[in-house]
């Protein structure tokens, strides 16, 4: 399936985003378009400005300019709650749960189901927590189980499953897998691709290219807060993206589709 | 080896003294003149003032010396002053003739030796034991308060004859040649050590790094434990040198030493520019600091003088007299100042406040502020590793005791069939069913309140003072201003529930640690009360009030019905309208924490804060909320409590702060927040209120003295709460019978990985 490359409508394009805090420029100039049902990896070093381009994608942060755009209508968010409604995502490198509350109130963090004005609607939380996470083929136990008994790719799970109650479009995974175990990883990388097929677009911010290799479409790198270019991950290896990572540069910056062209 | 103080590298950081202190020395010299302005006589050259003020700082000084060590390190010691006051007793137990009747020297020593254990206690439980620092030190404090009321009796122990014999050590509390009183000479002594050794070595700098970031101090290999440890240790011998100052002048000791002098001493170290988040503090800053707070408690005691014109005889007389604050005033003053002084370091020294006023002087660009790279005020919220999910698997019984109230449930019964063995003739009985119900009730209401915040990862320390604050509020209106009980009642609880509005404002607002808010509350709101009544019992007024804190059989006689027969009749003298009333606040808070969304909302609030933010949970609103319901509750408490008692007498609620946290903890509650329920607080205050009554229970003609039941509450809270974090949390008992499995052939069911 990695040979058909995505040419579906944008979901999400970013123009010309300039970012600085103080007198360091944390991104430049920087564009970023996201197509639905795809899963675009954004890699670079540290301090590339990754995290930072999704924070303004997510309204976390506020961009100095440019110009974002939701399904081809500019937006500008002021927090996260407001990227929300438009159907985007976050999942944070903590997975932000309640480790106190049962798997079935975290799915349904700040959001429980009502009954009449005050109550909370137990048994309707429940089975809709159920069936998401039925949905996304994970099996927690127990929707009855605190979070903090959970293990660290289960907790995970319970984020994600936490994320697409909400019916996204647009999940943006920051370095989802950097307190994994190789089994917990396998198992998270299973869902991204069921959410794929669901066609929820998603971003993964990772330093660790073959889970993007896994289960990517298309990878673009950052450095230094620029954007170096991006590649189909069907026609592209982990040694190119790593000699982007490392000597890429703005002006040699090519598209993917360029470097489609450009091989063929 | 001289430095040049400009070297390529800039100069280098003041670590001894520095703007702060020249500010305070200003400060200083602006207040003694004011003083000297107000009363001339006293503060005036020649005065008595200086010699004085000097003289009474020096004691808080050499606490604030140890003090700042334990500030430094993050931890707060409240503690001292009871170690004070312990310490001289103890002091005066050796050395007294009607006691054990030794020498100085050997007093010394045990005190020393009991002075170092204390810090251990202290510092073994806030470290490897894991209890909050302010509930580990404040449950040592009520622990030391009770022994001294309980070894001396509430009486003044003294040694004036017997102390002419031993000049050398007794001359500390005296004057010396160049005219310094040989207390004032010690503290000084102690300063500079303390400065020094903060300052420039490695003990100062290990500290500065585990107040800084303890993580990051752990990975460089710094033994953490041991630096917290040593500044507890110091901070208790510095509170015992303390002791010797006070014991050498007044050549005996009082039960009333020491007392709020931890108030004092922690609101001259932060006062001194430390920070009570840790990594900040200068032993020279928190002598000024102490100097100041002393002068500033001078100020408000003694007062302008005034000239009184009296009619005698027809004649109008002209008498000098002085316009004093009462006592309870100062609490007031200096938890104000408390509070104030912690907000002096996030809000003025990291946002640049007196450069950016100085540049908008001279019209330039202000400096920008420190980045404080998002980090909330409020430490990180400590969380156990795991609670074990038993609860869900198990069935029946086990089902019952995976609950986190179960203990607290088996408790009350147990405690109420051991009552009923040790005294069969009296437990059950009427009159003692009714005292146990009334003193429930008070506890109860406090802990509703209370179950709400601790879930939210916040503490009151203040709803025993809110309690007296309302109680004597509600007095004031009745007895002094007249007004009608309704009215009374209302005022009452809308001063109370002020006083949560102030804790949360503090709290969440500006961000403080709730326990130092609450702290600061603590005193301002019980020196608040004994202000309001001078001190004095208040009592005579319209019986009409009286009736919210009578049985129900009274109310019915007191409306001239008859009141039922047989069982029925019983428990009308048994219950009192406070406890149908309680049940009542109870039940809605009860299904409000359980059932509701504000409820989930109180919980998410207290499992993960940040995260609950994410998901748009308004958690300042939760704390908000949560804060004023404890104190309405406290308030509710309060205005029961003077009806009952017809009175108000200004000790009411004293500890019952202690009483109402060990109550939820017992219950199921977490000390770092997130678990708590209204039933299991319930039943936690039923536990507490049953070992207090079993304590007091006359058996064959003997019982416990009032003092050491306070005592003994202290030691529960510390059990409650150690056995929370390590059996509940930390599930300590899980891991040893996992680990003994381990070492057995394997025959254990799949772990859930």
């Amino acid at each position: 399936m990695h040979d058909v490359i995505n040419q579906g409508p944008a979901i999400i394009e970013m123009r010309h985003i300039n970012k600085s805090f103080g007198a360091v420029n944390a991104l430049i100039d920087v564009d970023l378009m996201l197509r639905s049902g795809e899963i675009l990896g954004l890699v670079g070093d540290n301090a590339a400005g990754k995290s930072t381009l999704m924070k303004i994608l997510t309204g976390a942060y506020h961009r100095d300019s440019g110009e974002i755009l939701v399904a081809g209508n500019p937006v500008h968010f002021r927090s996260p709650h407001e990227s929300r409604e438009v159907g985007i995502e976050m999942i944070y490198q903590d997975f932000a749960l309640c480790g106190n509350m049962d798997v079935g109130q975290n799915v349904f963090l700040g959001r429980w189901p009502r009954w009449g004005v005050f109550f909370v609607n137990r048994r309707k939380m429940y089975a809709e927590a159920g069936e998401v996470l039925q949905r996304l083929k994970v099996d927690v136990s127990s929707v009855y189980q605190k979070v903090e008994s959970l293990s660290g790719g289960r907790q995970q799970s319970v984020a994600i499953a936490r994320s697409i109650s909400f019916e996204p479009r647009v999940v943006v995974l920051d370095e989802p897998t950097a307190n994994l175990s190789v089994m917990a990883t396998e198992r998270l990388l299973e869902t991204m691709l069921e959410l794929k097929k669901q066609g929820v677009a998603q971003v993964i911010i990772s330093h660790r290219l073959q889970d993007i290799f896994a289960v990517g479409d298309r990878v673009m790198v950052l450095k230094r807060g620029e954007n170096v270019g991006d590649r189909y991950i069907a026609h592209t290896s982990e040694q190119q993206v790593l000699e982007i990572i490392i000597s890429g540069t703005r002006e040699a910056a090519i598209t993917a589709d360029e470097a489609l062209t450009k091989a063929a | 080896m001289t430095l040049v103080a400009a070297s390529p590298l800039g100069r280098r950081p003041a670590q001894l003294f520095g703007g702060w202190e020249v500010g305070l020395l200003g400060l200083m010299a602006l207040l003694y003149a004011g003083g000297a302005f107000l009363n001339p006589d006293f503060f005036g050259i020649g005065g008595e003032a200086l010699q004085s003020l000097l003289r009474d700082s020096s004691r808080y000084g050499v606490m604030a010396v140890g003090m700042t060590f334990v500030i430094a390190n993050k931890d707060l010691d409240l503690s001292v002053g009871s170690t004070l006051g312990l310490m001289g007793v103890v002091f005066s137990y050796v050395f007294n003739t009607a006691h054990y009747d030794m020498g100085v020297v050997p007093a010394i020593i045990v005190c020393l030796a009991l002075g170092t254990l204390i810090g251990l206690i202290n510092g073994v439980l806030v470290t490897f034991l894991k209890v909050p620092a302010f509930i580990a030190t404040l449950t040592m404090l009520l622990i030391g308060r009770g022994f001294i009321l309980g070894l001396t009796g509430g009486r003044a122990i003294l040694y004036p004859i017997k102390a002419r014999d031993y000049a050398w050590f007794f001359q500390l509390g005296e004057v010396n040649a160049w005219g310094l009183n040989n207390q004032v000479m010690l503290a000084l002594v102690v300063v500079a050590l303390g400065a020094f050794v903060l300052a420039k070595t490695r003990w100062g700098y290990e500290t500065f790094a585990t107040g800084g970031n303890e993580q990051a101090a752990i990975y460089a290999g710094i033994p953490t434990n041991w630096v917290r440890i040593r500044a507890y240790i110091i901070s208790s011998l510095c509170a015992t040198i303390a002791a010797f100052m006070t014991v050498a002048q007044n050549k005996g000791i009082t039960s009333q030493a020491g007392l709020l002098y931890e108030l004092i001493v922690i609101a001259s170290v932060i006062i001194g520019g430390a920070s009570i988040l840790g990594g900040r503090g200068r032993v020279i800053g928190s002598y000024l600091g102490a100097v100041l707070t002393a002068l500033i408690h001078k100020v408000l005691r003694e007062g302008v003088p005034i000239v009184r014109e009296i009619e005698v005889g027809g004649k109008i007389i002209q008498v000098k007299a002085t316009s004093t604050l009462p006592a309870g005033a100062v609490p007031v003053f200096i938890g104000g100042l408390l509070i104030l002084a912690v907000l002096i370091e996030p809000y003025i020294i990291r946002q640049k406040m007196p450069q950016r006023i100085w540049a908008w002087i001279r019209k330039r660009p202000a400096p920008p502020p420190v980045e404080t790279g998002g980090v909330a005020l409020e430490g990180s919220q400590t969380k156990g590793s795991m609670v074990s999910d038993r609860a869900v698997h198990a069935r029946g019984v086990g089902k019952f005791l995976a609950r986190r109230d179960a203990l607290a449930i088996i408790l009350t019964v147990v405690l109420w069939l051991v009552g009923l063995w040790l005294r069969p003739d009296f437990w059950a009985g009427l009159p003692n069913t009714f005292a146990i119900l009334l003193n429930y009730t008070e506890l109860a209401i406090l802990t509703i309140g209370l179950t709400y915040v601790i879930a939210c990862a916040d503490i009151d320390l203040s709803v025993g003072a809110v309690l007296a604050l309302a109680g004597s509020t509600a007095a004031y209106c009745l007895k002094v201003l007249g007004l009608d009980p309704v009215t009374a009642i209302a005022m009452g609880i809308l001063v109370g529930t002020g006083a949560g509005a102030v804790n949360a404002l503090f709290t969440v607002g500006f961000g403080l640690p709730a326990f130092i808010a609450t702290l600061g509350m603590f005193y301002m709101a019980r020196g608040a009360a004994s202000w309001l009544t001078s001190g004095k019992q208040l009592t005579g007024w319209a019986e009409h009030f009286n009736l919210i804190g009578r049985k129900v059989g009274d109310i019915l006689r007191f409306f001239g019905l008859q009141s039922p027969e047989g069982l029925l009749g019983a428990v009308t003298d048994v219950v009192s309208i406070q406890t149908i009333w309680m049940v009542v606040v109870a039940i809605i808070a009860g299904v409000v924490l359980g059932y509701t969304t504000f409820g989930q909302r109180v919980y998410a609030t207290g499992g993960n804060r940040r995260a609950a933010d994410y998901a748009g949970v308004s958690t300042n609103r939760v704390r908000v909320t949560a804060l004023i319901l404890a104190a309405f509750c406290a308030a509710m408490a309060g205005v029961i409590n003077a009806a009952y008692f017809r009175s108000f007498n200004p000790v009411a609620g004293q500890f019952r702060e202690l009483d109402a946290i060990a109550s939820v903890i017992i219950g199921g509650g977490s000390i770092f927040g997130g678990f708590g329920t209204v039933i299991g607080s319930l039943a936690g205050a039923a536990v507490i209120t049953l070992v207090r009554s079993l304590l007091q229970l006359n058996i064959e003609g003997f019982s416990l003295p009032q003092h050491y039941v306070n005592t003994f509450i202290g030691v529960i809270l510390i059990v409650a709460v150690l056995a929370d974090i390590w059996i509940r949390q930390a599930n300590i008992i899980g891991r040893i019978r996992t680990a003994l499995s381990q070492r057995r052939p394997l025959q254990r069911e799949p772990a859930h990985a």
